[in-house]
């Protein structure tokens, strides 16, 4: 049974990338990795932004689970994007929150099975914060709520170093899940906190505001992780 | 994840920073992961492989293995050329995990130059560097 992670506290950098294209924040994570690859000392990066809406294929591929042209996506304005991240097809909109923590996961000694286990952990606790209750499920990683899928997870590992993390849905317009299988799982469908919410009866007032999930995403992975924050100036570009 | 002391470290291979351990048999190694990246990574699902006949430097990216949702890259621990690939571990990735020094080996591969197997660790010396 994965464990709480026991260590010292850690320096995290948090930087809010705001609403930023993938391949400019996944350029970001990548040259972090690099600079923290280079130096071990460098402390670790954590990056909340939302995307333009994108299609992500990961390394078990994607294409063949688009239900739609790509003709079809393009007039719509979406990109496609391949990543060297695990898993497979997914999909990210404004009103998904997006956590990529670029973490020297060999110099903490947290097991990839651990990390993973602890990015859903983190899902499941802001959920519960905002009113909704998600599990896990025996039919693939990431957090559920009943039969739908509300958050996903995917890394890539070079040198022990992590990019990529985990996406809730919060807010956002799920109409493009329709359009894939997503994870390569047909009949597969996704939900988001507002969603369930409205499910419920219950209309959030105020709205669920996305700046408060980021903060409490924030607060449960420096929980479970044993991070102290370090606020880098927030920038809406590096 | 397993203590450090409880890890299977062979005294017969060669290890790398990044966790490969290479057996030198003439100027033929085979490589694979060792018994701290497989436990690190968790249960394997795939391995993505060279094909026979690819060259690599030394530290190149030589393939990756995917565990649940994670991609890790894989590194040569010497420059040369790919003999082999262990097909079996299309259809049972899980060798990586059972048996990482024998039936879960990864590749075979001609070295161009064996004095680079000087540079990798024995037992003792990658220890001492887990330890850090």
């Amino acid at each position: 049974m994965p464990q709480r992670i026991n260590s010292i506290s850690r320096a995290g950098v948090f930087q809010d990338l705001g609403v930023l294209e993938y391949t400019e924040a996944m350029n970001l994570q990548e040259t972090a990795r690099r600079e923290k690859t280079a130096n071990r000392t460098l402390p670790d990066k954590i990056f909340f932004v939302q995307h333009p809406s994108v299609f992500t294929f990961g390394r078990n591929g994607g294409k063949e689970n688009l239900t739609v042209s790509e003709d079809f996506l393009t007039d719509r304005g979406v990109s496609l994007v391949q990543t060297d991240r695990g898993g497979n097809i997914t999909y990210h909109g404004p009103g998904q929150a997006v956590l990529y923590p670029v973490v020297d996961l060999e110099l903490a000694r947290i097991g990839v099975t651990d990390f993973v286990y602890g990015l859903e952990e983190i899902m499941g606790q802001t959920a519960r914060d905002f009113g909704v209750s998600i599990h896990r499920d025996p039919r693939n990683h990431g957090m559920w709520k009943g039969p739908r899928k509300i958050g996903s997870v995917g890394l890539s590992i070079k040198h022990g170093i992590s990019i990529h993390g985990l996406a809730l849905n919060v807010s956002m317009d799920l109409t493009p899940f329709s359009w894939i299988n997503p994870c390569g799982m047909s009949g597969l469908s996704m939900t988001s906190l507002k969603q369930e919410l409205e499910d419920q009866g219950l209309l959030p007032d105020p709205p669920v505001a996305m700046d408060a999930v980021k903060e409490t995403l924030i607060t449960y992975f420096c929980q479970w992780f044993q991070f102290h924050p370090v606020r880098e100036k927030d920038a809406a570009h590096a | 994840m397993k203590d450090i002391n409880e890890l299977n470290l062979p005294e017969d291979v060669k290890y790398t920073k990044d966790h490969e351990w290479a057996k030198a048999e003439g100027d033929t190694l085979t490589i694979g992961i060792n018994d701290y990246a497989q436990d690190q990574l968790g249960e394997i699902v795939f391995v993505e492989m060279p094909a026979v006949g690819d060259s690599f430097s030394a530290e190149d990216e030589f393939g990756s293995v995917e565990s649940v949702k994670a991609v890790s890259e894989m590194y040569m621990p010497i420059s040369g050329e790919i003999l082999a690939v262990n097909e079996d571990l299309e259809d049972a990735p899980e060798k990586v995990n059972e048996d990482c020094y024998q039936s879960g080996w990864i590749i075979k591969v001609k070295a161009s130059d064996l004095s680079e197997m000087d540079a990798l660790m024995d037992k003792a010396a990658y220890l001492e560097m887990l330890k850090g």
